[in-house]
Protein backbone atom coordinates (compact mmCIF):
# COMPACT_ATOMS: atom_id res chain seq x y z
CA UNK A 1 0.00 0.00 0.00
CA UNK A 2 0.78 3.48 -0.98
CA UNK A 3 0.34 5.01 2.29
CA UNK A 4 2.18 3.52 5.02
CA UNK A 5 2.92 6.66 6.36
CA UNK A 6 -0.21 8.33 7.88
CA UNK A 7 -1.87 11.49 7.85
CA UNK A 8 -4.62 10.87 9.91
CA UNK A 9 -3.86 10.01 13.57
CA UNK A 10 -3.30 5.78 13.43
CA UNK A 11 -6.63 5.12 15.70
CA UNK A 12 -9.17 7.13 13.21
CA UNK A 13 -7.81 5.37 10.41
CA UNK A 14 -9.02 1.62 11.75
CA UNK A 15 -11.79 3.27 13.14
CA UNK A 16 -12.53 4.86 9.54
CA UNK A 17 -12.85 0.90 8.36
CA UNK A 18 -15.38 -0.18 10.82
CA UNK A 19 -17.79 2.58 10.96
CA UNK A 20 -19.56 3.31 7.44
CA UNK A 21 -20.11 7.02 6.62
CA UNK A 22 -22.11 8.47 9.29
CA UNK A 23 -23.36 12.34 9.43
CA UNK A 24 -21.88 14.16 12.74
CA UNK A 25 -24.71 17.06 12.85
CA UNK A 26 -23.14 20.15 12.92
CA UNK A 27 -24.43 21.46 16.32
CA UNK A 28 -22.67 19.17 18.71
CA UNK A 29 -22.75 20.89 22.03
CA UNK A 30 -18.72 20.58 23.71
CA UNK A 31 -19.98 18.63 26.86
CA UNK A 32 -21.03 15.27 25.06
CA UNK A 33 -17.23 13.90 24.25
CA UNK A 34 -15.60 16.08 26.66
CA UNK A 35 -14.96 15.54 30.55
CA UNK A 36 -14.98 18.12 33.41
CA UNK A 37 -13.33 15.38 35.21
CA UNK A 38 -9.74 15.86 35.41
CA UNK A 39 -9.29 13.29 38.10
CA UNK A 40 -8.81 9.68 37.47
CA UNK A 41 -10.17 8.18 40.55
CA UNK A 42 -13.79 9.65 39.46
CA UNK A 43 -14.40 8.66 36.57
CA UNK A 44 -17.01 5.79 35.56
CA UNK A 45 -19.18 3.77 32.99
CA UNK A 46 -20.79 7.28 31.97
CA UNK A 47 -17.71 8.92 31.39
CA UNK A 48 -16.59 5.70 29.12
CA UNK A 49 -16.06 7.53 25.00
CA UNK A 50 -15.38 10.53 26.59
CA UNK A 51 -12.39 12.96 26.71
CA UNK A 52 -10.45 14.77 29.85
CA UNK A 53 -7.80 16.77 29.96
CA UNK A 54 -4.58 16.90 31.80
CA UNK A 55 -2.91 20.45 32.91
CA UNK A 56 0.46 20.59 30.82
CA UNK A 57 2.27 21.15 34.06
CA UNK A 58 1.23 17.71 35.48
CA UNK A 59 1.98 16.34 32.48
CA UNK A 60 5.50 17.21 32.47
CA UNK A 61 5.67 15.67 36.42
CA UNK A 62 4.24 12.52 35.63
CA UNK A 63 4.91 11.22 32.26
CA UNK A 64 8.38 12.87 31.44
CA UNK A 65 9.24 9.45 29.46
CA UNK A 66 6.05 7.19 28.97
CA UNK A 67 3.94 8.78 26.25
CA UNK A 68 3.62 7.19 22.77
CA UNK A 69 5.74 9.64 20.17
CA UNK A 70 2.66 10.75 18.54
CA UNK A 71 0.51 11.49 21.68
CA UNK A 72 3.51 14.42 22.30
CA UNK A 73 3.52 15.32 18.98
CA UNK A 74 -0.27 16.35 19.35
CA UNK A 75 -0.03 17.50 22.90
CA UNK A 76 2.17 19.98 21.43
CA UNK A 77 -0.04 20.74 18.01
CA UNK A 78 -3.50 21.41 20.25
CA UNK A 79 -1.55 22.58 23.39
CA UNK A 80 -3.39 20.73 25.55
CA UNK A 81 -3.49 16.77 26.64
CA UNK A 82 -6.99 15.09 26.39
CA UNK A 83 -7.13 11.01 26.62
CA UNK A 84 -9.98 9.49 26.37
CA UNK A 85 -11.47 6.70 29.19
CA UNK A 86 -12.07 3.67 27.41
CA UNK A 87 -13.28 0.40 29.03
CA UNK A 88 -10.35 -1.65 29.58
CA UNK A 89 -8.81 1.46 31.92
CA UNK A 90 -11.72 1.53 33.72
CA UNK A 91 -11.72 -2.29 34.82
CA UNK A 92 -8.06 -1.69 35.81
CA UNK A 93 -9.18 1.18 37.63
CA UNK A 94 -11.74 -0.97 39.28
CA UNK A 95 -9.51 -3.55 39.98
CA UNK A 96 -6.31 -1.67 41.35
CA UNK A 97 -9.10 0.41 43.47
CA UNK A 98 -10.58 -3.00 44.96
CA UNK A 99 -6.79 -5.04 45.56
CA UNK A 100 -5.75 -5.78 49.13
CA UNK A 101 -2.20 -4.88 49.47
CA UNK A 102 -1.30 -6.98 52.07
CA UNK A 103 -1.57 -9.82 49.70
CA UNK A 104 1.16 -10.61 46.95
CA UNK A 105 1.09 -8.01 43.95
CA UNK A 106 -0.72 -8.62 41.04
CA UNK A 107 0.05 -8.77 37.46
CA UNK A 108 -1.93 -7.41 34.69
CA UNK A 109 -0.95 -8.05 31.00
CA UNK A 110 -2.73 -5.40 28.30
CA UNK A 111 -2.36 -6.95 25.30
CA UNK A 112 -4.13 -6.18 21.92
CA UNK A 113 -3.69 -5.36 18.09
CA UNK A 114 -1.44 -2.69 17.00
CA UNK A 115 -2.58 0.79 16.91
CA UNK A 116 -6.06 -0.04 19.74
CA UNK A 117 -4.64 2.32 22.75
CA UNK A 118 -2.30 -0.09 25.30
CA UNK A 119 0.21 2.55 25.90
CA UNK A 120 -2.64 5.27 26.46
CA UNK A 121 -4.17 2.95 28.59
CA UNK A 122 -0.91 2.09 30.79
CA UNK A 123 -0.52 6.26 31.35
CA UNK A 124 -4.03 6.53 32.16
CA UNK A 125 -3.78 3.78 34.98
CA UNK A 126 -0.06 5.93 35.80
CA UNK A 127 -1.81 9.12 36.08
CA UNK A 128 -4.14 7.29 38.26
CA UNK A 129 -1.63 6.39 41.01
CA UNK A 130 0.52 9.44 40.52
CA UNK A 131 -3.15 10.96 41.31
CA UNK A 132 -3.38 8.60 44.41
CA UNK A 133 0.34 8.96 46.00
CA UNK A 134 1.47 5.81 44.69
CA UNK A 135 5.30 5.31 44.15
CA UNK A 136 5.73 4.64 40.26
CA UNK A 137 8.51 3.06 38.41
CA UNK A 138 7.47 3.52 34.90
CA UNK A 139 9.74 1.52 31.97
CA UNK A 140 8.47 3.32 29.06
CA UNK A 141 9.97 0.65 26.51
CA UNK A 142 11.40 -2.47 27.82
CA UNK A 143 12.51 -2.82 24.01
CA UNK A 144 14.83 0.15 24.30
CA UNK A 145 16.98 -1.35 26.86
CA UNK A 146 17.59 -4.69 24.46
CA UNK A 147 18.19 -2.92 20.92
CA UNK A 148 20.63 -0.41 19.81
CA UNK A 149 22.86 0.14 22.66
CA UNK A 150 25.97 1.73 21.49
CA UNK A 151 27.63 1.20 24.49
CA UNK A 152 28.12 -1.84 26.71
CA UNK A 153 30.35 -2.34 29.29
CA UNK A 154 31.35 -5.49 31.63
CA UNK A 155 29.67 -5.04 34.69
CA UNK A 156 31.94 -4.65 38.00
CA UNK A 157 29.37 -6.19 40.32
CA UNK A 158 29.04 -9.25 38.73
CA UNK A 159 31.81 -10.42 36.13
CA UNK A 160 28.91 -12.37 33.02
CA UNK A 161 26.90 -9.41 33.15
CA UNK A 162 26.56 -6.50 30.76
CA UNK A 163 26.16 -3.06 31.78
CA UNK A 164 24.32 -0.36 29.88
CA UNK A 165 25.57 2.84 31.09
CA UNK A 166 23.32 5.33 28.47
CA UNK A 167 20.17 3.84 28.98
CA UNK A 168 20.12 3.72 32.85
CA UNK A 169 21.27 7.56 33.12
CA UNK A 170 18.56 8.36 30.96
CA UNK A 171 15.63 6.50 32.88
CA UNK A 172 17.08 7.27 35.79
CA UNK A 173 17.22 11.01 35.30
CA UNK A 174 13.46 10.45 34.26
CA UNK A 175 12.25 8.60 37.27
CA UNK A 176 13.99 11.31 39.35
CA UNK A 177 11.65 14.21 38.01
CA UNK A 178 8.50 11.61 38.40
CA UNK A 179 8.82 10.80 41.93
CA UNK A 180 11.33 13.58 43.98
CA UNK A 181 9.44 13.29 47.24
CA UNK A 182 9.77 9.41 47.90
CA UNK A 183 13.12 9.69 46.85
CA UNK A 184 13.48 11.82 49.92
CA UNK A 185 11.60 9.79 52.29
CA UNK A 186 12.99 6.10 51.65
CA UNK A 187 16.09 5.00 53.09
CA UNK A 188 18.75 2.33 52.57
CA UNK A 189 19.02 -0.54 54.74
CA UNK A 190 22.35 -1.84 53.14
CA UNK A 191 25.77 -0.14 52.78
CA UNK A 192 26.24 -0.02 48.92
CA UNK A 193 30.45 0.02 47.54
CA UNK A 194 30.66 1.88 43.79
CA UNK A 195 34.29 0.76 43.22
CA UNK A 196 36.61 1.24 45.41
CA UNK A 197 36.66 4.72 47.01
CA UNK A 198 32.80 5.88 47.19
CA UNK A 199 29.44 3.77 48.89
CA UNK A 200 26.51 4.73 50.15
CA UNK A 201 26.32 4.33 54.21
CA UNK A 202 23.07 2.40 55.75
CA UNK A 203 20.05 4.97 56.33
CA UNK A 204 21.08 7.56 53.23
CA UNK A 205 17.97 8.67 51.17
CA UNK A 206 17.77 6.80 48.34
CA UNK A 207 17.94 9.99 46.26
CA UNK A 208 22.07 9.97 46.99
CA UNK A 209 21.71 6.90 44.98
CA UNK A 210 20.05 8.16 42.08
CA UNK A 211 22.55 10.92 42.25
CA UNK A 212 25.81 8.88 42.42
CA UNK A 213 24.27 7.05 39.15
CA UNK A 214 23.22 10.05 37.60
CA UNK A 215 27.34 11.73 38.59
CA UNK A 216 28.96 8.38 37.96
CA UNK A 217 27.82 6.73 34.48
CA UNK A 218 29.96 3.74 34.78
CA UNK A 219 27.78 2.34 37.62
CA UNK A 220 24.32 3.49 36.48
CA UNK A 221 23.00 0.20 35.83
CA UNK A 222 24.35 -1.27 39.34
CA UNK A 223 22.11 2.09 40.96
CA UNK A 224 19.05 1.41 38.84
CA UNK A 225 19.75 -2.31 40.62
CA UNK A 226 19.90 -0.82 44.13
CA UNK A 227 16.92 1.14 43.66
CA UNK A 228 14.82 -1.55 42.47
CA UNK A 229 15.93 -3.99 45.55
CA UNK A 230 15.27 -1.60 47.77
CA UNK A 231 11.97 -0.54 46.61
CA UNK A 232 10.79 -4.24 46.91
CA UNK A 233 12.35 -4.73 49.73
CA UNK A 234 10.26 -2.12 51.58
CA UNK A 235 6.83 -1.88 49.70
CA UNK A 236 5.15 -4.48 52.16
CA UNK A 237 5.70 -2.06 55.15
CA UNK A 238 2.92 -0.08 53.90
CA UNK A 239 4.12 3.33 54.03
CA UNK A 240 3.63 3.91 50.39
CA UNK A 241 2.21 1.81 47.94
CA UNK A 242 4.40 0.69 44.76
CA UNK A 243 3.31 0.53 41.04
CA UNK A 244 5.39 -1.13 38.42
CA UNK A 245 4.45 -0.44 34.93
CA UNK A 246 6.22 -1.51 32.51
CA UNK A 247 5.93 -1.37 28.69
CA UNK A 248 7.32 -3.98 25.98
CA UNK A 249 7.47 -6.55 28.61
CA UNK A 250 7.71 -9.01 25.73
CA UNK A 251 11.09 -7.40 25.32
CA UNK A 252 12.33 -9.05 28.80
CA UNK A 253 12.46 -12.72 27.45
CA UNK A 254 12.68 -12.13 23.80
CA UNK A 255 16.19 -12.57 22.51
CA UNK A 256 18.16 -9.35 21.46
CA UNK A 257 19.64 -7.76 18.69
CA UNK A 258 23.21 -6.81 20.53
CA UNK A 259 26.43 -8.68 20.29
CA UNK A 260 29.48 -8.85 22.52
CA UNK A 261 32.76 -8.24 21.60
CA UNK A 262 33.54 -11.57 19.84
CA UNK A 263 30.43 -11.27 17.77
CA UNK A 264 28.54 -13.72 19.80
CA UNK A 265 24.75 -13.10 20.36
CA UNK A 266 24.00 -11.52 24.20
CA UNK A 267 20.36 -12.77 25.61
CA UNK A 268 18.64 -10.96 27.68
CA UNK A 269 19.88 -12.62 31.40
CA UNK A 270 23.44 -11.16 30.62
CA UNK A 271 21.58 -7.79 30.61
CA UNK A 272 22.09 -6.21 34.42
CA UNK A 273 18.98 -3.95 33.49
CA UNK A 274 16.38 -7.00 32.37
CA UNK A 275 17.79 -8.95 34.96
CA UNK A 276 16.76 -6.49 37.78
CA UNK A 277 13.52 -6.06 35.83
CA UNK A 278 12.79 -9.65 35.98
CA UNK A 279 13.29 -10.12 39.86
CA UNK A 280 11.11 -7.09 39.68
CA UNK A 281 7.60 -8.60 37.89
CA UNK A 282 7.92 -11.69 40.32
CA UNK A 283 4.75 -11.66 42.25
CA UNK A 284 7.16 -12.32 45.88
CA UNK A 285 6.59 -9.27 47.00
CA UNK A 286 3.78 -7.51 48.29
CA UNK A 287 2.14 -3.63 48.83
CA UNK A 288 1.20 -2.90 45.00
CA UNK A 289 0.34 -3.83 41.90
CA UNK A 290 2.55 -4.53 38.33
CA UNK A 291 0.67 -3.55 35.11
CA UNK A 292 2.72 -4.50 31.89
CA UNK A 293 1.71 -3.99 27.97
CA UNK A 294 2.74 -6.30 25.37
CA UNK A 295 4.06 -4.63 22.35
CA UNK A 296 5.04 -6.31 19.20
CA UNK A 297 5.91 -2.93 17.72
CA UNK A 298 8.77 -2.92 19.02
CA UNK A 299 9.59 -6.32 19.89
CA UNK A 300 12.39 -8.49 18.05
CA UNK A 301 12.21 -11.82 15.71
CA UNK A 302 8.63 -11.94 16.34
CA UNK A 303 5.76 -12.08 13.21
CA UNK A 304 3.91 -8.45 12.57
CA UNK A 305 0.37 -10.53 13.06
CA UNK A 306 1.30 -11.85 17.08
CA UNK A 307 -0.45 -9.73 19.37
CA UNK A 308 -1.73 -12.53 22.36
CA UNK A 309 0.67 -12.85 24.97
CA UNK A 310 1.06 -16.57 24.85
CA UNK A 311 3.34 -16.26 21.11
CA UNK A 312 4.64 -12.18 22.22
CA UNK A 313 6.17 -13.40 25.40
CA UNK A 314 6.85 -17.40 24.50
CA UNK A 315 7.13 -20.20 26.64
CA UNK A 316 9.94 -18.54 29.29
CA UNK A 317 7.61 -15.35 30.02
CA UNK A 318 4.45 -16.99 29.80
CA UNK A 319 5.39 -19.71 32.56
CA UNK A 320 7.51 -16.25 34.41
CA UNK A 321 4.01 -14.43 34.44
CA UNK A 322 1.88 -17.04 34.89
CA UNK A 323 -0.33 -15.95 37.29
CA UNK A 324 -2.03 -12.92 35.52
CA UNK A 325 -4.80 -11.11 34.56
CA UNK A 326 -5.22 -10.11 30.89
CA UNK A 327 -6.60 -7.10 30.11
CA UNK A 328 -7.60 -7.08 26.06
CA UNK A 329 -7.80 -3.32 24.74
CA UNK A 330 -10.28 -3.60 21.24
CA UNK A 331 -10.24 -0.81 18.24
CA UNK A 332 -12.57 2.12 18.91
CA UNK A 333 -16.20 1.33 19.26
CA UNK A 334 -18.85 3.45 17.09
CA UNK A 335 -19.03 5.61 20.13
CA UNK A 336 -15.46 6.20 20.47
CA UNK A 337 -15.04 7.00 17.20
CA UNK A 338 -17.60 9.30 17.20
CA UNK A 339 -16.53 11.25 20.04
CA UNK A 340 -12.97 10.78 18.94
CA UNK A 341 -14.15 12.75 15.55
CA UNK A 342 -15.55 15.47 17.45
CA UNK A 343 -12.97 16.04 19.05
CA UNK A 344 -10.76 16.34 15.92
CA UNK A 345 -13.07 18.46 14.30
CA UNK A 346 -13.51 20.96 16.92
CA UNK A 347 -9.71 21.24 17.27
CA UNK A 348 -9.51 21.77 13.23
CA UNK A 349 -7.49 18.93 12.64
CA UNK A 350 -9.48 17.74 9.43
CA UNK A 351 -8.73 20.41 7.10
CA UNK A 352 -9.44 18.82 3.83
CA UNK A 353 -13.06 20.14 3.17
CA UNK A 354 -14.27 16.72 2.20
CA UNK A 355 -12.70 14.80 5.47
CA UNK A 356 -15.43 16.98 7.36
CA UNK B 1 9.73 -2.84 -28.58
CA UNK B 2 8.75 0.73 -28.62
CA UNK B 3 7.54 2.56 -25.66
CA UNK B 4 5.82 5.73 -25.98
CA UNK B 5 7.81 8.97 -24.49
CA UNK B 6 6.44 11.66 -25.76
CA UNK B 7 3.38 10.68 -27.98
CA UNK B 8 0.67 8.21 -27.35
CA UNK B 9 0.50 5.47 -29.48
CA UNK B 10 -3.43 5.43 -29.56
CA UNK B 11 -5.56 6.59 -32.31
CA UNK B 12 -7.19 9.35 -31.92
CA UNK B 13 -10.22 7.81 -31.71
CA UNK B 14 -9.91 6.89 -28.08
CA UNK B 15 -11.04 8.97 -25.37
CA UNK B 16 -9.93 9.80 -21.97
CA UNK B 17 -11.49 7.96 -19.39
CA UNK B 18 -14.06 9.94 -16.58
CA UNK B 19 -13.13 9.16 -13.28
CA UNK B 20 -15.59 11.71 -10.99
CA UNK B 21 -17.82 9.73 -9.19
CA UNK B 22 -20.22 12.67 -9.47
CA UNK B 23 -20.43 12.79 -13.37
CA UNK B 24 -22.52 9.76 -13.08
CA UNK B 25 -24.81 10.45 -10.53
CA UNK B 26 -26.51 12.89 -12.79
CA UNK B 27 -29.71 11.93 -14.29
CA UNK B 28 -30.32 12.31 -18.09
CA UNK B 29 -32.68 15.47 -17.43
CA UNK B 30 -29.65 17.38 -15.21
CA UNK B 31 -27.28 17.25 -18.23
CA UNK B 32 -27.15 19.72 -20.94
CA UNK B 33 -26.84 19.18 -25.06
CA UNK B 34 -23.31 19.19 -25.70
CA UNK B 35 -23.19 16.41 -22.54
CA UNK B 36 -25.39 14.74 -24.00
CA UNK B 37 -24.03 14.28 -27.34
CA UNK B 38 -20.48 13.67 -25.44
CA UNK B 39 -22.15 10.71 -23.96
CA UNK B 40 -23.90 9.03 -26.62
CA UNK B 41 -20.02 9.60 -28.10
CA UNK B 42 -18.81 7.68 -25.35
CA UNK B 43 -21.07 4.85 -26.13
CA UNK B 44 -19.84 4.33 -29.44
CA UNK B 45 -16.10 5.26 -29.09
CA UNK B 46 -13.48 3.08 -27.82
CA UNK B 47 -12.18 4.53 -24.64
CA UNK B 48 -8.08 4.82 -23.37
CA UNK B 49 -6.61 2.78 -20.26
CA UNK B 50 -7.04 4.57 -16.72
CA UNK B 51 -2.99 5.10 -16.00
CA UNK B 52 -2.44 3.92 -12.31
CA UNK B 53 -1.54 7.59 -10.80
CA UNK B 54 -5.68 8.63 -12.00
CA UNK B 55 -7.57 7.80 -8.54
CA UNK B 56 -11.15 8.40 -7.69
CA UNK B 57 -10.75 9.89 -4.43
CA UNK B 58 -11.96 13.01 -3.45
CA UNK B 59 -8.56 13.74 -1.63
CA UNK B 60 -6.67 13.35 -4.44
CA UNK B 61 -5.14 16.99 -6.52
CA UNK B 62 -3.34 16.76 -9.64
CA UNK B 63 -0.68 19.51 -8.45
CA UNK B 64 0.16 17.31 -5.66
CA UNK B 65 0.41 14.50 -8.08
CA UNK B 66 2.77 16.31 -10.11
CA UNK B 67 4.83 17.20 -7.11
CA UNK B 68 5.25 14.17 -6.08
CA UNK B 69 6.49 12.50 -9.14
CA UNK B 70 9.05 15.32 -9.28
CA UNK B 71 10.32 14.52 -5.70
CA UNK B 72 10.56 10.96 -6.95
CA UNK B 73 13.97 9.55 -6.79
CA UNK B 74 14.84 6.30 -9.45
CA UNK B 75 11.16 5.37 -9.59
CA UNK B 76 10.08 5.18 -5.31
CA UNK B 77 6.89 6.56 -5.68
CA UNK B 78 6.00 4.80 -2.12
CA UNK B 79 8.43 7.23 -0.61
CA UNK B 80 8.07 10.66 -2.66
CA UNK B 81 4.17 9.80 -1.64
CA UNK B 82 5.21 8.98 2.15
CA UNK B 83 7.35 12.48 2.15
CA UNK B 84 4.53 14.65 0.42
CA UNK B 85 2.14 13.52 3.20
CA UNK B 86 4.81 14.00 5.90
CA UNK B 87 5.26 17.38 4.78
CA UNK B 88 1.59 18.18 4.78
CA UNK B 89 1.10 16.90 8.10
CA UNK B 90 3.75 18.86 9.08
CA UNK B 91 2.31 22.29 7.90
CA UNK B 92 -0.91 21.71 9.41
CA UNK B 93 0.81 20.54 12.78
CA UNK B 94 2.84 24.39 12.96
CA UNK B 95 -0.09 26.21 11.57
CA UNK B 96 -2.52 24.26 14.45
CA UNK B 97 -0.03 25.16 17.04
CA UNK B 98 0.04 29.19 15.69
CA UNK B 99 -3.43 28.67 15.90
CA UNK B 100 -3.80 27.37 19.35
CA UNK B 101 -1.50 29.64 20.78
CA UNK B 102 -2.81 33.03 19.03
CA UNK B 103 -5.70 35.46 20.68
CA UNK B 104 -9.10 35.10 19.83
CA UNK B 105 -8.49 38.09 16.90
CA UNK B 106 -5.83 36.67 15.22
CA UNK B 107 -7.67 32.95 14.96
CA UNK B 108 -8.96 34.28 11.44
CA UNK B 109 -6.11 35.27 9.91
CA UNK B 110 -4.33 31.74 10.40
CA UNK B 111 -4.62 29.58 7.64
CA UNK B 112 -4.39 25.68 8.38
CA UNK B 113 -5.40 24.02 5.74
CA UNK B 114 -2.02 22.67 4.32
CA UNK B 115 -3.72 22.47 0.51
CA UNK B 116 -4.48 26.09 0.50
CA UNK B 117 -1.63 26.91 1.56
CA UNK B 118 0.57 24.51 -0.66
CA UNK B 119 -1.35 26.04 -4.10
CA UNK B 120 -1.00 29.46 -2.86
CA UNK B 121 2.93 29.23 -2.49
CA UNK B 122 3.02 27.13 -5.95
CA UNK B 123 1.18 30.15 -7.44
CA UNK B 124 3.96 32.99 -5.57
CA UNK B 125 6.68 30.91 -6.93
CA UNK B 126 5.69 31.15 -10.52
CA UNK B 127 7.47 33.40 -12.49
CA UNK B 128 5.52 35.92 -15.16
CA UNK B 129 8.29 35.67 -17.81
CA UNK B 130 10.78 34.26 -18.85
CA UNK B 131 14.57 33.95 -20.26
CA UNK B 132 15.69 31.95 -23.32
CA UNK B 133 19.12 31.53 -25.42
CA UNK B 134 18.48 33.21 -28.34
CA UNK B 135 21.40 33.15 -31.11
CA UNK B 136 21.72 36.08 -33.47
CA UNK B 137 24.96 36.32 -35.69
CA UNK B 138 26.69 34.29 -33.90
CA UNK B 139 26.34 35.64 -30.49
CA UNK B 140 23.98 34.47 -27.93
CA UNK B 141 21.22 36.86 -26.09
CA UNK B 142 19.33 35.70 -23.28
CA UNK B 143 16.05 37.07 -24.59
CA UNK B 144 12.93 37.86 -22.24
CA UNK B 145 9.74 35.38 -23.46
CA UNK B 146 6.54 35.23 -21.75
CA UNK B 147 6.01 31.64 -20.49
CA UNK B 148 2.92 29.21 -20.93
CA UNK B 149 1.12 27.78 -17.66
CA UNK B 150 2.75 24.66 -17.78
CA UNK B 151 6.31 25.92 -17.66
CA UNK B 152 5.78 28.53 -15.13
CA UNK B 153 4.42 25.02 -12.86
CA UNK B 154 6.82 23.39 -13.84
CA UNK B 155 9.57 25.99 -12.70
CA UNK B 156 8.20 26.59 -9.42
CA UNK B 157 7.85 23.23 -8.07
CA UNK B 158 11.88 22.75 -9.96
CA UNK B 159 13.15 25.65 -8.05
CA UNK B 160 11.35 24.08 -4.30
CA UNK B 161 12.43 21.17 -4.74
CA UNK B 162 16.17 22.16 -5.43
CA UNK B 163 16.28 24.61 -2.36
CA UNK B 164 15.37 22.01 -0.26
CA UNK B 165 17.56 19.38 -1.66
CA UNK B 166 20.28 21.56 -1.36
CA UNK B 167 20.22 24.78 0.92
CA UNK B 168 20.08 22.52 4.11
CA UNK B 169 21.64 21.11 7.75
CA UNK B 170 23.14 17.60 6.82
CA UNK B 171 20.62 16.12 9.14
CA UNK B 172 17.17 17.45 8.15
CA UNK B 173 14.53 15.81 7.12
CA UNK B 174 13.35 16.50 3.94
CA UNK B 175 9.39 17.28 5.12
CA UNK B 176 10.38 19.83 7.46
CA UNK B 177 12.87 21.75 5.11
CA UNK B 178 9.87 21.55 2.37
CA UNK B 179 7.36 22.74 5.01
CA UNK B 180 9.20 25.36 6.64
CA UNK B 181 10.57 26.62 2.31
CA UNK B 182 6.03 26.33 1.55
CA UNK B 183 5.06 28.33 4.86
CA UNK B 184 7.95 30.94 3.20
CA UNK B 185 6.58 31.03 -0.09
CA UNK B 186 2.88 31.68 1.32
CA UNK B 187 3.77 34.70 2.64
CA UNK B 188 5.89 35.83 -0.32
CA UNK B 189 9.37 35.66 1.50
CA UNK B 190 12.15 32.85 1.08
CA UNK B 191 15.01 32.03 -1.25
CA UNK B 192 12.41 30.62 -3.79
CA UNK B 193 11.13 33.79 -4.43
CA UNK B 194 14.28 36.07 -4.28
CA UNK B 195 14.85 33.58 -7.10
CA UNK B 196 12.19 34.98 -9.11
CA UNK B 197 12.65 38.32 -8.75
CA UNK B 198 16.09 37.92 -9.79
CA UNK B 199 14.90 36.29 -12.78
CA UNK B 200 12.45 39.42 -13.31
CA UNK B 201 14.99 41.72 -13.03
CA UNK B 202 16.89 39.88 -15.54
CA UNK B 203 14.61 39.70 -17.90
CA UNK B 204 13.82 43.98 -17.24
CA UNK B 205 17.28 44.49 -17.79
CA UNK B 206 17.53 42.46 -20.60
CA UNK B 207 14.29 43.95 -22.19
CA UNK B 208 16.27 45.95 -25.45
CA UNK B 209 16.25 42.39 -26.90
CA UNK B 210 12.73 41.18 -26.80
CA UNK B 211 12.06 42.17 -30.12
CA UNK B 212 14.97 38.99 -31.28
CA UNK B 213 11.79 36.94 -30.32
CA UNK B 214 9.95 36.05 -33.84
CA UNK B 215 6.56 33.83 -32.44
Amino acid sequence: QLDRGCALHTAVRDGLSSVSSQDVPAERPRAVFHTSESDPAKHTEQHEGRLYNIPLEEVKAVFPHGLPHRFQQQIQTFNEARVMVRKPALELLTYLKGSNLAHPAVRYVIYGERGTGKTMTLCHVVHYCSRQGWLVLHIPDAHLWVKNCKELMQSSYNKDRLDQPLQASVWLKNFKTSNERFLQEIKTQKKYMWGKRESTEEGRPLREVVEQGLARVRSASDAVGVVLRELKQQSHRGSFRLLVAVDGVNALWGQTSLRKEDKSPVSPEELTLVHNLRKMVMNDWSGGAIVTTLSQTGSLFKPSSAYTPQELLGKEGFDALDPFVPIPVPNYSPREFESCYGYYLERKWLQHERGQ
Amino acid sequence: RMMPVRWSRYNPSYLEPEVKKESYQKSLEELTEEEREQMELKAVRPIKAAPPTLSSSVFSDPMICKFTNMMMKSGNKVLARNLMSQTLEAIKRKQLEKYHKAPENEKETIECNPYVIFHQALNNCQPIIGLSSITKGGKTYQVPVPLTDNRKRFLAMKWLITECRENKHRRMMMPEKLSQELLLAFNNEGPVIKRKHVLHKMAEANRAYAHFRWW
